[in-house]
């Protein structure tokens, strides 16, 4: 037995563990490819302070082969690093420092680049240029898994140089290698060259297929968090699409922080003692963390009945134990935030209205806290209203999707497939399109197809919709186990019902709505490797609930108030469809004229609906300016006035104007 | 949107003002003026409103030195810019319309006549003027009371319900009626029966006995009761509609017939009988017009089941609705103050059933007829 013990590397062990990575499916291989290589790109845009551009591109080779090619308008990588960043796991600069970034571990992209090699015997390649006269170098990148090595295959191990300039280009397109060599003219701001940059193209075994967890909701959202980036995206169909920037302005660079010492733990605090410089254990609590002074410093090593000056390498195991014990007894004042980047109640509005069509939008930024020692905080942005992605979708996506999806009946299609899209409503869009609930999206003809997709169009799913969670973490979607997440465990819990959406107990709030939570840390506690779901400490939950609530009282203002203006128009309504009669019937009783008496009883009708419907806040007290009741940060979409105010329009033919009253 | 809506009936030549009997000029200037209150608000940029008399028991109060029932000032203000009260609003000035039209072209017609003249869709929706009779009948009553105009007045009549027989000659519209030769039926007693349709000629009959419904008066007429005790027989077919107690008030008042009435033994006859007395609450406003305060209950009487030794077999027990509806009438401010009624009800409530006059037919067909009404007539034994 003993002679089959053997080291094994970290490349191999991930081979075998891929799900811990996020590569258990082809689909969400796909997915994790594009995301570690645009999440790199944002980091290293950032923190070069350069405004990020990303160009994505999906090629399907084969069958179930596909190509992803990601660039981005960074700085570039030096010609000896590329090897080492995307060649080998655990290789980063990210891991060791406590600073606010979207990638940590430095796993990302390596294990994709490995994940391709292995499914498909592809190498990675990549092509970086560091300044608008300097050479590019090109790559290709194959991973050893055994050594954790990279072996770069081409230029007999060395990589080839590509000329600045003309030739360069020429060069890249007799190989066959794609380069974005210029920014797109756009806003009257001509065509320029992108100077520096990096591209990276990876193939592997995916599948490709739209709606919920795909490349294209990554796209979107990702777009909705970085409202300084702009996006190009090109799917396998070769359908470009472009997420401009809403704003020039980069994020505030974060800052590095030493770690806090409550969130430390003994083997780290063990590791911490063997590697310091410093000589005594007062100064190395000085040096390595953050808050502590030499009066702190003293306090702990008093509890721990240590000597102050005793040297860090000469602490035993057991007085290592007690130091710990120490640490968490002191009053430590808590590590400061400003190493944290908020995307910014302003921006995280930009974003929103960018991407999501709707009616209101709102957001609310939370202060810094901490857990663990670990600064972080909370963002909440809301959309409430306009159509969910069931209407947004067009007969040509809806055969594609048809014919890609792996669901068993029409009704978990619809169910799966689109966001915010509950059982009720998809049984009222099957029943409108006089489709069986069983029958299999396969196997559709295109007549029931043109159905299903009217009645898409038609049924109003705003009762049966559910609310969307967007989760972010350092501005990163986060887009598997809703379920398990912290963040969806803190919307479900919030009392929606006080802000006007229905709610059943357990579940998220029905309606059009869209909630967006971004939380920012230095360190993200993701529930796995994956980066999938957040995890629950008391303090982020905390966090999270006053934020929702924040929102969730702007929200309910306002629906409170459409709600009024609402009821207004329908009141109005009801007025009107009664006075021509009572007109005319004058008319006949008296002789007069019964238009002349009719225009007089509208305009009162008009000024008696007016006085109640819109300067009233929720205690029915008049205001003067109706937006400065909702505070800071709100976007109210002015709607049609037709449809606000029940103007009735005589043949409303589409479902989503306010219900005409019936009563009477 | 709605401008007039298309007149579906061009209008009839109409009768000019001069024309018009001087009832019907009152009730047009009442009409107009109605519409001329709503064009002042409107000129005025003002929701207009009606303030309609209410028709409900707080605003009922019994007249004591009368006795009969009389209305209060009390009234409910109607608004068009009210949600529940928009529609009501509406209805109350299309019967004004439909009032405005009858009279102008010297036609009546029924309630629900008058429910299909106004009942159409409003323009612009799918909904009705008036979605069923009731309605509609129920603006008529506010717009009676609102005009202050009786239901003759704005030329409308409800269904014809009720008989009469006896030495009577009855001249209606013209036709003279000899009410001692109707066969096996009676008069009917039409809806509007004002003195100038209906007048009185040849009265012999000396007093009028008022049954409940018409199979007792089939009895009472095929043993030709009218004819052996000289008086007029009416019926009203349960509770006995405007017309049939406007005629006993008119036969009572003009020619000083005294009434008794003959009903069931239960708190609907109770209750007949008090409308007949005292005037109803719903028409508070006709009392003076219809209640006859002289009028007297014969029977039958609680005590009617051991008197006339009947079996327990025609016993009808009573319900918790006919015990609750026995104590509201036995609470009425005028029954409350006489013992004799008072001793009546908490009778039939201690027997704890209800007898039909067709329960003294168990006895012998004829036994009402031949027994018990001339024993109660000959011993003066009758509530009042």
């Amino acid at each position: 037995m003993a002679a089959k013990q053997r080291e094994i590397s970290v490349s191999e062990f991930f081979t075998k563990n891929k799900h811990l990575l996020g590569f258990d499916n082809p689909r969400k291989a796909l997915l994790t490819t594009v995301k570690e290589a645009v999440d790199n790109s944002l980091d290293a845009c950032e923190e070069a302070g350069i405004v990020p551009e990303i160009w994505v591109k999906l090629t399907q080779v084969k069958p179930n082969h596909f190509r992803v090619s990601v660039q981005d308008n960074g700085p570039g990588i030096v010609k000896n690093q590329i090897p080492l960043i995307f060649g080998k796991l655990l290789y980063g600069s990210k891991f060791h420092r406590l600073r606010m970034s979207r990638g940590q571990q430095g796993i990302g992209i390596s294990a994709a680049g490995m994940n391709g090699w292995m499914t498909t015997g592809a190498p990675v390649k990549i092509i970086s240029k560091i300044g608008a006269n300097k050479p590019a170098h090109y790559f290709e990148i194959q991973i050893n898994t055994q050594l954790n090595r990279p072996e770069i295959k081409n230029g007999k191990g060395e990589g080839v140089d590509i000329p600045a300039g003309p030739k360069g280009l020429e060069y890249l397109a007799s190989q066959g290698i794609e380069w974005v060599a210029t920014y797109e003219a756009r806003d009257g701001v001509p065509e320029r060259d992108v100077k520096s940059g990096t591209r990276v193209t990876i193939e592997l075994a995916a599948k490709y297929q739209r709606g919920r967890g795909s490349v294209d909701e990554y796209i979107e959202l990702t777009a909705i968090a970085n409202p300084h980036v702009t996006l190009h995206f090109e799917d396998p169909d070769g359908n470009p699409r472009t997420y401009a920037r809403s704003t020039r302005h980069l994020p505030p660079e974060p800052k590095e922080i030493k770690p806090h010492p409550y969130g430390v733990e003994l083997g780290t605090l063990v590791t911490m003692f063997e590697r310091t410089k410093a000589p005594t254990l007062g100064q190395f609590f000085v040096t390595s963390f953050s808050r502590v002074s030499s009066a702190v410093a003293r306090r702990i090593c008093e509890r721990a009945g240590v000597g102050i000056r005793m040297s860090p390498k000469n602490v035993p195991s057991e007085k290592a134990n007690g130091l710990y014990q120490a640490i968490q007894e002191t009053r430590i004042k808590a590590p400061t935030t400003d190493c944290i980047a908020p995307i910014g109640e302003d921006l995280l509005l930009k974003g929103l209205r960018h991407v999501l069509p709707g009616e209101f939008y709102c957001a609310a930024t939370r202060p810094p806290a901490v857990y663990r020692g670990n600064p972080f905080l909370i963002e909440v942005g809301l959309t409430y209203g306009g159509g969910g992605s069931v209407e947004k979708v067009s007969l040509d996506v809806l055969r594609e999707l048809l014919s890609q999806t792996d669901a068993r009946t029409l009704r978990q299609f619809l169910i799966n497939t689109f966001d915010g899209l509950g059982p009720d409503a998809a049984d009222r869009i099957l029943a409108e399109a006089e489709a069986g609930t069983r029958v299999a999206p396969g196997k559709l003809k295109p007549k029931d197809i043109e159905r299903l997709f009217e009645s898409m169009r038609n049924i109003s799913v705003g009762d049966g919709q559910v609310m969307q969670v967007l989760r972010y973490a350092n501005r990163v979607p986060l887009q598997f186990k809703q379920r398990d997440c912290a963040i969806t465990d803190s919307v479900i819990q919030t009392n929606w019902r006080a802000y006007g959406l229905s709610q059943s107990r357990g579940a998220l709030p029905a309606g059009p709505v869209s909630v967006m939570v971004h939380i920012a840390s230095v360190w993200v506690p993701f529930t796995s490797e994956s980066k999938e779901a957040i995890a629950s400490y008391p303090e982020i939950q905390k966090e999270l609930r006053l934020a929702l609530q924040a929102v969730g009282r702007k929200l309910g203002m306002y629906l409170r108030r459409r709600k009024r203006v609402q009821q207004e128009g329908e009141r109005r309504s009801i007025f009107l469809r009664y006075l021509g009669e009572v007109a005319s019937a004058v008319g006949e009783i008296n002789g007069v004229d019964a238009d002349g008496l009719y225009g007089q009883l509208l305009k009162v009708a008009k000024r008696k609906t007016a006085e109640a419907d819109m300067k009233l806040d929720e205690r029915g007290k008049a205001i003067a300016d109706e937006h400065s009741a909702f505070g800071d940060n709100v976007i109210i979409v002015e709607q049609d006035a037709k449809t606000m105010f029940g103007e009735r329009a005589t043949a409303a033919p589409s479902g989503n104007s306010p219900r005409s009253a019936t009563a009477g | 949107m709605a401008k007039r809506k298309p007149k579906t009936n061009e209008r009839a030549a109409a009768k000019p003002m001069s024309e018009l009997s001087p009832a019907d000029r009152k009730t047009l200037t009442a009409l107009t003026g109605l519409g001329e209150r709503v064009i002042a608000c409107a000129e005025r940029s003002r929701p207009p409103h009606l303030d309609i008399p209410s028709r409900t028991l707080s605003n009922v109060r019994f007249n004591q030195s009368k006795r009969i029932l009389e209305m209060g000032s009390g009234t409910n203000r109607r608004e068009l810019f009210n949600l529940s009260q928009a529609k009501a609003y509406m209805q109350t000035l299309l019967v004004g319309t439909g009032a405005k039209r009858l009279i102008e072209q010297g036609k009546t017609t029924s309630l629900r006549g008058l429910y299909y003249m106004l009942k159409h869709t409003i323009e612009g929706t799918k909904e009705e003027t008036f979605d069923e009779q009731g309605e509609s009948d129920s603006m008529i009553e506010d717009a009676e009371v609102l005009l202050n105009a009786l239901r003759e007045e704005l030329h409308l009549y409800a269904q014809k319900r009720g008989e009469m027989v006896g030495p009577i000659t009855v001249i209606d519209s013209g036709d003279e009626i000899d009410c001692t030769r109707m066969g096996s039926g009676g008069y009917g007693i039409p809806s509007i029966v004002e003195p100038d349709r209906i007048q009185f000629r040849n009265c012999k009959a000396t007093f009028i006995l008022h049954v409940e419904k018409d199979t007792v008066w089939q009895r009472f007429n095929e043993d030709k009761f009218w004819r052996k005790h000289n008086c007029i027989l009416t019926h009203g077919a349960g509770q006995p509609p405007r017309g049939v107690r406007r005629m006993l008030y008119r036969l009572n008042a003009e020619l000083g017939l005294p009434i008794y009435c003959v009903l069931d033994n239960d708190p609907w006859g109770y209750y007949i009988y008090s409308v007949i007395k005292q005037g109803s609450i719903n028409l508070a406003y006709e009392s003076k017009r219809m209640a006859i305060p002289s009028v007297r209950f014969l029977g039958l009487r609680s005590i009617d089941f051991e008197r006339c030794r009947l079996t327990p077999s025609v016993q009808i027990r009573l319900n918790d609705q006919d015990r609750k509806r026995a104590k509201q009438i036995a609470g009425y401010p005028w029954f409350a103050n006489k013992r004799p009624w008072q001793k009546e009800i908490d009778l039939m409530l201690k027997n704890g059933f209800k007898l039909e006059v067709e329960s003294l037919i168990s006895k012998d067909i004829s036994y009402v007829t031949e027994e018990y009404v001339p024993t109660r007539l000959a011993e003066s034994d009758f509530l009042d």
